[in-house]
């Protein structure tokens, strides 16, 4: 695209109707008028973005008004904007070099996150690593950042963020606590110390295909995107897949639904990758499984109502780490068991890692309580983070200081 | 954040009282007295037998053959005392007293009082400036996504935020039982329809989130807006499945296409 004069602008034009959409076709097709749909019109009802040049604003304004097709001005000066945009893409290349200087206060795609974590591993080497444990149902890599200091098999904590793809909040959360595990080794007593002892596996996009879909067709895609046999549904829902209750109420046997366990345990790749990740680690001593919205800190059981034989101990950390978390910004949690807080969930990850030897398992649903739900501004997600932080500290601290 | 300061169930007619009264200068929204009692399964016979009694002294008194009642359900009652922040700027909107009743085939009864902490003047104005600025639009407002995928919210939109939650509410009030809840979402499209008279009126399509089961419910609204007026409100929620599975959902132009369920007020 050839450098426009100045003082171009960019109309939003909505056609209300397929009538409007034949005329902004034709009023396109004029060649004079120099148009360039940046979005073409499709459809009544879905905007068109037309750069009109200087030159040709006046006329192309009365021809729309006088039609009646509503518009409006999205880019009031052309030439500003692309100036502007140049010059951040170069001020952005520079800071693409290093891993902290990732706008950590905005949503990301797949791929920036994928290429993000590459900038993470190379800024701390002697730290960080990125390993593959698997592929998702659509053959993306299924990546986790490894945090180690070196030993032989040490004690280690699994992470994971993104199990349901719609909850972005949880995948965000998970990139800035990764930056901060890294940036605060060697700097932070606690995380050093922590660090020095300990491994963690951290698994940001634990649900890569449906995050991908959130960002191409469905916002609010929550599950798997496996194909069901004899259905024209599809996915699972990755946190009814476990093997604690399988298919137990608190689980649905129909593929159309939100909470679909699949047609067996484990079925999931996304799933099944990280079962056999930590059965052949062996050493894992604590899992913390981050979803949104609800705010709350939880522990199994959540397929049944039935105290957990750690119950105490699990209930008493929950309340210190919520108690931290509040602290921050004045964030309200509850905690609880999965089944008394918020309701009978069978299958889930953190049911099925306490029964296979994972004591402290924890799963967190970050901000908000129903306000904005699934879609929560950008501008909460490093508040977010901020206080879910000492919160997990206390859980990784209680797990370092409490081997078994 | 909003905090749940009481929400102890009850049988219907029976009192159980949370561990703290309501504050003293407030009007008791609950009329019983206090005292030590324990809750009741509302199934239990003595609930409806006790209700009974309770009817035929009811409908002795009102010495009238045409004012008689029979017990239609018994439901389940709940007693709250809980705070709120003003869902457009987030800002402490202080707490509020009610009581809410589940019954089986119905939707639930709410009363509810609410401490007067907000700005009337400042909210009249702003209601009346919106009211004013789409009364007077030749060309019908239309928006998509409220919020967008990141969340935000364009400041001209709002004000349509508002009225979709204002509107959604007696949507979600309707459907809501004592084990199903729901949220707004989003707002996936609104569209003006003008008006020449004294009213505003809209057409939605917003997305309810169901909880336990997770459900994204897709629901069209009519929404007639006269200020200082109750909303008139009709609506229809489908439960396609899967409906935006590939894409086409994205287009609210039409209602038509395969329903599974329809549910509204039509």
């Amino acid at each position: 695209m050839a450098l426009p004069p100045t003082r171009d602008q960019v109309l939003r034009a909505v056609a209300s109707d397929e009538e409007q959409i034949a005329l902004l076709r034709a009023l396109g097709e004029q060649v004079d008028l120099q148009i360039d749909f940046w979005r073409d019109p499709t459809k009544p009802g879905r905007p068109a973005d037309l750069r009109v040049p200087f030159s040709r604003l006046q006329a192309v304004k009365v021809f729309l008004e006088s039609h009646g097709i509503s518009y409006s001005i999205m880019i009031e000066d052309v030439q500003h904007l692309l100036d502007e945009e140049k010059r951040t893409m170069m001020l952005s290349r520079r800071m693409e070099r290093s891993a902290n200087k990732f706008n950590f206060a905005s949503y990301h795609t797949l791929e920036e996150i994928y290429d993000w974590m590459d900038t993470l591993v190379a800024d701390h080497p002697n730290l960080v690593s990125k390993i593959q444990i698997g592929e998702s149902y659509e053959k993306r890599p299924l990546y986790v950042l490894k945090f180690s200091t070196g030993g032989s098999n040490r004690p280690a904590v699994w992470l994971d963020t993104g199990i349901h793809s719609r909850e972005w909040v949880t995948q965000a959360t998970g990139v800035w606590t990764a930056n901060k595990l890294a940036e605060d080794y060697g700097h932070d007593p606690t995380v050093t110390s922590l660090l020095d002892t300990v491994d963690i596996f951290f698994e940001i996009v634990t649900n890569p295909d449906g995050y991908a879909f959130t960002h191409s067709s469905n916002r609010l895609w929550r599950k798997t995107r496996s194909i069901n046999a004899a259905s024209s549904c599809i996915g699972v829902d990755p946190n009814r897949n476990w093997d604690a209750g399988f298919g137990d109420t608190g689980s649905s046997s129909n593929p159309c639904s939100e909470t679909y366990h699949g047609p067996y345990a484990h079925s999931e790749s996304e799933v099944k990758s990280i079962v056999d990740f930590i059965q052949s680690h062996g050493n894992v001593k604590g899992l913390v499984s981050i979803h949104s919205y609800s705010q709350m800190l939880m522990f199994p059981y959540g397929y049944k109502r039935t105290p957990a034989p750690d119950h105490e101990e699990l209930n008493e950390l929950a309340k210190k780490a919520v108690n931290d978390l509040t602290a921050v910004y004045g964030t309200e949690y509850t905690y609880g068991s999965i089944a008394d807080t918020i309701y009978l969930a069978a299958g889930t990850t953190v049911d099925w890692a306490y029964e296979n030897g994972v004591k402290y398992s924890y799963t967190f649903e970050l901000r908000d309580t129903g306000r904005y739900g699934f879609l929560l501004p950008s501008s909460q997600i490093i508040p977010t983070a901020t206080e879910t932080w000492p919160a997990l500290l206390d859980i990784l601290v209680h797990i370092q200081q409490h081997p078994y | 954040m909003p905090g749940l300061g009481a929400a102890l169930p009850a049988a219907a007619l029976l009192l159980l009282l949370s561990s703290f009264p309501p504050a003293a200068a407030e009007q008791p929204l609950w009329p019983f007295a206090p005292g030590v009692m324990h809750a009741l399964n509302p199934s239990d016979r003595q609930a409806s037998k006790a209700a009974w009694v309770a009817l035929h002294y009811a409908n002795f008194k009102a010495a009238s053959p045409s004012l008689l009642r029979f017990i239609q359900g018994v439901g389940m009652k709940y007693y709250l005392h809980f705070t709120t922040d003003d869902y457009i700027n987030g800002e402490n909107a202080g707490s509020c007293l009610a009581t809410v009743l589940y019954l089986k085939r119905s939707p639930p009864e709410v009363n509810i009082k609410c401490a007067d902490i907000q700005d009337k003047k400042q909210i009249q104005e702003q209601d009346n400036r919106f009211y004013q600025y789409l009364q007077h639009r030749t060309k019908p407002i239309i928006a998509n996504d409220i919020p967008d995928s990141h969340g935000n919210i364009a400041h001209a939109h709002l004000p349509l935020w508002g009225l979709a939650v204002a509107g959604g509410s007696f949507i979600m009030l309707k459907k809501s039982t004592e084990n199903l809840g729901y949220f707004l979402a989003q707002v996936k499209a609104v569209k003006q329809q003008i008006r020449k008279n004294n009213a505003v009126e809209l057409e939605f399509m917003i997305l309810l989130h169901e909880t336990p089961t997770q459900k994204i419910y897709p629901c069209y609204m009519h929404l007639i807006w006269i200020l200082d007026h109750p909303l008139t409100l009709k609506y229809i929620c489908t439960s396609v499945n899967h409906w935006l599975e590939d894409g086409s959902g994205q287009d609210y132009g039409s209602a038509a296409g395969m329903f599974h369920e329809k549910e509204g007020n039509f």
